[in-house]
């Protein structure tokens, strides 16, 4: 599989209800290629199934139909997430840590170990800005600090592929210049970027590929240019969006 | 990197962040207090009086308490002790019951196996409950999901981590005890030390059950009630099976005591380790046994290593089944 990430055929079924027979569906028959090299962006509206495609990218979750490949591996070789960087949209850590017992605790169970975690996790804590508070309880941190200290645990074993879900969130604006530098510098080494954002200024910024979800189906994929080519009715890119989405909406 | 060595270091960082977790949660400082506090009150023991001999191990000594030794009783020639136990630096007295190490020994029978295997081992299962919850809520465990590491190996950790600790705070309590009562009496009873793996084995089984609970249930009051609940149960189901054996056959149809005999098997034994507790410390002479046990022991019906190893294993067969249902639940 000549691509970082490949969704084929992919469905996601959720059972609800107390006996579990009902099902609703979060993500449909997905086919998506990721290609090496790329940043990648995904965005729908809320309950598109975007971040279902990313847990399930991840092995947090598991298809109920289709087949994922990760890193040219299919999904279930969990050997692959060592090559992998992942972001959460609202981690909660373990709050009675330090900034870099974190990055300890989550560099060791990556694999890392010794001389090579230490001098990852001072390159990381330094390059978020975290260095001078690490010995501090996370606890006393806002925000914005541990969306750096979460983008510094995805970027601990200098992942192959970056996953973010929705990075931006909570970030100042030195944080998103950071979170800019990191992406281009990702890209600069031809590492792979995937990420989800409702920022359409991040997309449009960073991302030369994307993919349009809504309602679980996939509603557009192709380059940012040709994102931008469709509806030329409207000039803004959040307009165009919302065209595609009630598009297929009605469809 | 193979996925032992990964599974290994994972087991390790798990034992590590469990450390972290309850110096956070000042459990560590909690069970260090309470241990503090019965050692204080081992340092409060005083026992005064008669030292007795036997001039065989076995001996049953004839003798009898100051307080209750009339003329007719020293008469007959029976030694009469006319020692006294002191607790809390001489708040309570009470007159030494047989001989000052028998004394002492029945201090540490009720130290060990009514405050530390009954009371300390229920605070330990309810304090610890919320541990397992807290690690899995999907806020969580997702990134640390999203990592190489084998899931099983995530929870063997996190349950190793949570006995090591209670481990570490059992062996604190008996050495602490131990050490003040020695210093205390000058009686040094080396058969306290057989608490500690008892007390290990009863609590590590229990919380085998309880982080299945977690990871079914992925809450705290789960796990923290129904550990409980499943204690009495077993505590139950152990003292039925034990009175069945007394009971005339034709009582209950065929269907019941099998029943109850396959229940006492499945499930872990508490009232066998409470007897197992009652054998090692040899508290014969200073403490009465439960009678059920001791009918059923009369009958030859409990085999102590058979009902060790089955509760050893009810641990080991639901901590898989945690572990399985762990490795395919979905966040």
């Amino acid at each position: 599989m000549n691509c970082a990430v490949h969704w084929e055929h992919v469905s996601k079924f959720y059972p609800v209800g107390p006996t579990g027979w009902r099902r609703v569906t979060a993500v449909e028959d997905i086919t998506l290629s990721v290609p090496y090299g790329s940043v990648f962006g995904l965005i729908g509206p809320n309950r598109a199934g975007k971040t279902t495609l990313l847990k399930l990218l991840l092995s947090l979750t598991y298809p109920s139909a289709g087949q994922i490949y990760r890193l040219g591996r299919p999904a279930h070789d969990i050997h692959t997430l060592s090559r992998v960087g992942y972001m959460h949209e609202n981690h909660a850590f373990p709050y009675y840590l330090t900034a870099s017992e974190i990055l300890y605790l989550y560099g060791g169970l990556t694999g890392l170990a010794g001389a090579e975690l230490r001098r990852r996790v001072e390159e990381e804590l330094r390059r978020v800005g975290l260095a001078d508070r690490q010995h501090e309880a996370i606890r006393t941190y806002s925000k914005g600090m541990l969306q750096r200290l979460g983008l510094a645990q995805a970027l601990l074993a200098e992942p192959e592929l970056l996953v973010l879900d929705e990075p931006t969130e909570g970030l100042d604006l030195a944080g998103r210049q950071l979170l800019r530098q990191v992406v281009t510098a990702m890209r600069q080494q031809g590492k792979t970027v995937l990420m989800v954002s409702h920022t359409l200024a991040e997309i449009e910024q960073l991302c030369d590929r994307v993919a349009v979800l809504v309602a679980g189906r996939l509603a557009f994929t192709g380059t940012m240019a040709e994102l931008q080519s469709n509806h030329l009715e409207y000039d803004t890119l959040e307009k165009k969006l919302m065209a595609i989405y009630e598009q297929r909406i009605a469809i | 990197m193979t996925a032992l060595p990964l599974a290994i270091r994972t087991v390790r960082w798990m034992i590590w962040d469990t450390y972290r977790q309850s110096l956070a949660s000042r459990l560590l400082w909690v069970m260090l207090g309470l241990t503090f506090l019965c050692t204080l009150l081992c340092l409060s023991l005083s026992v005064t009086g008669d030292e007795y001999s036997a001039s065989h191990p076995f001996e049953l000594p004839m003798y009898v308490p100051a307080a209750e030794a009339g003329e007719e009783v020293r008469a007959e020639g029976i030694r009469v002790v006319s020692g006294e136990v002191s607790l809390g630096f001489g708040l309570v007295r009470f007159p030494v019951g047989r001989s000052r190490a028998d004394a002492v020994h029945w201090f540490q029978v009720w130290l060990a196996g009514v405050l530390a295997d009954t009371v300390g081992v229920l605070l330990a299962l309810l304090w610890t409950a919320a541990y397992l919850p807290q690690f899995l809520e999907p806020q969580s465990i997702s990134v640390l999901l999203a990592r190489p590491t084998p899931r099983w190996a995530l929870l063997t950790g996190k349950y190793l981590g949570v006995v090591l600790f209670v481990g570490f705070h059992a062996f604190l309590f008996i050495f602490a005890t131990w050490f003040s009562i020695g210093l205390k009496t000058g009686i040094w009873e080396v058969r306290y030390w057989f608490a500690l793996p008892i007390l290990l084995m009863n609590f590590s089984v229990f919380y085998a059950f309880s982080v299945m609970l977690a990871v079914c249930s992925r809450g705290v009051m789960v796990p923290l009630f129904g550990t409980l609940l499943f204690w009495v149960l077993c505590w139950a189901m152990n003292i039925t099976r034990h009175t069945f054996l007394t009971l005339e056959a034709g009582e209950w149809s065929t269907l019941t005591p099998l029943l109850v005999e396959v229940g006492y098997w499945l499930l872990p034994k508490p009232l066998d380790g409470s007897g197992l507790f009652y054998e090692v410390l040899r508290a014969e002479g200073v403490a009465a046994p439960v009678p059920e046990w001791e009918a059923a022991c009369a009958r030859g019906a409990v085999v102590p290593e058979l009902s060790v190893l089955s509760s050893l294993l009810f641990g080991l067969v639901v901590l898989v089944l945690a572990a399985w249902e762990f490795r395919r639940a979905e966040y």
